[in-house]
């Protein structure tokens, strides 16, 4: 057995200590911190024009957590992002929808009534390997939000993640499966509501719905007046919320939702101020035709006689 | 002629209102039966939200149910089997209390629970995946109790099952501050006969136990007397039949020279409600991304600070709040 001075000793005792103290301290923050990571759905090194599917996930770490932020950046000179994906998001409400800035994924969130799960999908990217080398992801402005009324932030762990690309790595051709979506986005109640901090105290609609399968794409909304002839009318890109043309309240307001392949569910608001029957030109035209047709009627009949 | 017969036609299908048969009504006060919102409301025989239509949906556009298949005769129908994605869900509030569900920070369903504090509600309309549910209730005295969420992996075509909801009880006390010594009421209602634990937050944690009585209510007189002064919190949990509830929401009080009543109870959020109807949920969100990285304006500045977290401006920060005090 190796004998030790007493110096050496000394020196011996304090680098045990000193790991000892690091090991704990890593342990004991792991542990209780909040993790955002990165997942691939295969097991890299990826060939050349293959896709991928990343998945960004919160571990809570038993923490109930309400809101989430940051940004995923991507090399986008080894990857081409191909669709973001959020219908089976923990997030209810977008606070900034995902979407692809230069490489950069920004996205912001809460889950009213907090979260608290070990993997917590926040959303998937589908990836393709576009040239060889290591993709080195990082998340960056991270925050996570403890469920407390006071929107206090959790310790947060980041877990690296990178994924190499390789042209000796077998090219798999098959394409991530892409989302069989054959029902429409759900059901949804827009509320029609004013405020005098918006729009100088303007009428507006707000709106929101869930697609599970893949996800919601975009809201259009239409006003009318005339309840069958909206049908000629056109539909404007919207978000929620959205000032109102009408601000006297006589228009049928259709909220249209859109999932990303296209399905579509119409809500429809009937006016709270609707037009009266002598108003509305439909019933005009609808009754000179009536006439019409009688007249017509009436006069062949006669001329039978 | 002809053409005369073609114009009516032509108009007969429009006004007919035939064109809305993939149009869904919703209404702005939630009170009224909404066909096709999924929720089976009063008025309605079925609902399955978007799969409402002619068979072989089992729910028709006008939320009555279709008879599909049978044929009767000789053909016995077409034999197709219609496959509803729904979930029920069950468990404990207050006796006679309204519970609320949220589906995804929503409201989906509201129903009265039982004598004996037991709920069931059924919900349809839902596709494959996964959701956040969230529940609460209000006792009988206005207060309501926090949100208990829970995430549920919906599978597509079959009905899942969500057992074993157990609403914290309601809390309130009867002072804001109370003077050392003096004893200061804690109480609030829960399941009839449930044992009730009381947790009061010192340096030192004190629980008490009592059994609320049959119509769930419960009162503990708790003596401040091994408190110290300054600001203190109190939450409580309900157990019955080995099930037991998570806890309320903490409410604080003072000790300290004085005793002062405190304010009778309102179910109006502490914070979050930007438009101020009693409620936190997609106006008030809509209201903050309004704002969000905008600079205030003079009108909004006050509301800022009133109900949210007062730093002039709109963050995470903010919606970490509103989702706290998220009513739907």
């Amino acid at each position: 057995m190796t004998k030790f001075s007493t110096p050496q000793k000394i020196i011996l005792h304090f680098a045990l200590s000193f790991c000892i103290l690091i090991f704990v301290f890593c342990i004991g923050n792991t542990a209780d911190a909040v993790e955002l990571k990165l997942e691939s759905d295969k097991v890299p090194p990826f060939g050349m024009g293959q896709q991928f599917q990343v998945d960004l996930v919160l571990d809570t770490e038993n923490e109930e957590i309400n809101a989430v932020e940051g940004k995923v950046i991507f090399p986008e000179g080894l990857l081409e992002l191909k669709e973001i994906r959020d219908g089976n998001s923990i997030i209810n409400f977008w606070i900034e929808k995902p979407k692809n800035q230069n490489g950069t994924i920004i996205f912001s969130g809460i889950t009213p009534g907090g979260f608290n799960s070990e993997k917590g999908l926040i959303l998937s990217v589908i990836f393709e390997a576009k040239k060889e080398g290591v993709a080195k992801f990082e998340i960056n402005d991270a925050r996570v939000l403890r469920n407390d009324g006071t929107g206090s932030a959790a310790t947060l762990t980041i877990a690296p993640f990178e994924i190499a690309i390789s042209s000796e790595a077998p090219a798999e051709t098959a394409a991530v499966a892409i989302v069989q979506d054959t029902e429409l986005p759900e059901s949804f109640v827009p509320e029609i509501s004013k405020d005098e901090s918006i729009a100088n105290g303007k009428w507006f609609v707000v709106f929101a719905t869930q697609d599970k399968a893949s996800g919601i794409d975009h809201y259009e909304v239409k006003e009318s007046r005339q309840r069958i002839l909206s049908v000629f009318g056109r539909w404007v890109s919207a978000e929620s919320p959205y000032v109102l043309t009408d601000q006297e309240l006589r228009s049928y307001v259709l909220i249209k939702a859109v999932d990303k392949v296209g399905n579509e569910k119409v809500m429809e608001i009937v006016p709270k101020n609707p037009l009266a029957w002598y108003e509305n030109y439909e019933n005009w035209v609808m009754i000179i035709a009536g006439v019409f047709i009688l007249a017509l009627t009436a006069k062949k009949i006669w001329r039978k006689k | 002629m002809k053409i005369y017969a073609f114009v009516f036609l032509i108009l007969l299908v429009l006004f007919s209102g035939s064109v809305y048969a993939s149009t869904q009504q919703a209404s702005t006060n939630g009170t009224s039966p909404v066909c096709g919102n999924g929720v089976v409301e009063s008025g309605e025989q079925c609902d399955a939200g978007g799969s409402n239509g002619a068979c072989p949906a089992a729910c028709s556009a006008s939320c009555t149910t279709n008879s599909c298949g049978g044929g009767g005769g000789g053909g016995g129908g077409n034999g197709n089997v219609v496959l509803v994605t729904s979930a029920i869900f069950n468990g404990r509030a207050y006796p006679k209390s309204t519970v609320t569900l949220l589906k995804d920070a929503q409201i989906a369903a509201t129903t009265i629970a039982g004598a004996d504090a037991n709920f069931q509600i059924t919900l349809t309309g839902l596709s494959g995946g996964n959701y956040i549910f969230s529940v609460y209730s209000e006792d009988s005295k206005g207060n309501r109790s926090s949100l208990l969420t829970f995430p549920v992996s919906v599978t597509s075509g079959a009905t899942t099952q969500v057992s074993g909801i157990f609403i914290a009880p309601t809390i309130a006390v009867d002072k804001s501050e109370v003077k050392r010594g003096d004893n200061v009421a804690i109480f609030g209602q829960s399941v009839p006969n449930s044992e009730i634990t009381i947790s009061v937050n010192s340096d030192e944690e004190f629980f008490n136990k009592i059994k609320a009585d049959a119509g769930g209510a419960y009162l503990y007189n708790f003596d401040t007397s091994v408190l110290e002064t300054g600001q203190h919190f109190t939450k409580s949990k309900a157990a019955e039949d080995g099930a037991i509830s998570s806890y309320s929401k903490a409410i604080s009080f003072l000790v300290g020279t004085k005793s002062v009543l405190a304010k009778p109870s309102t179910t109006a959020p502490a914070k979050g409600d930007l438009n101020a109807d009693g409620r936190v949920n997609l106006v008030d969100f809509s209201i903050a991304a309004y704002w969000y990285k905008r600079p205030l304006s003079a009108t909004f500045k006050p509301t800022e600070v009133e109900r949210l977290n007062g730093d002039g401006k709109i963050n995470l920060i903010d919606f970490s709040i509103m989702a706290f005090y998220w009513t739907g």
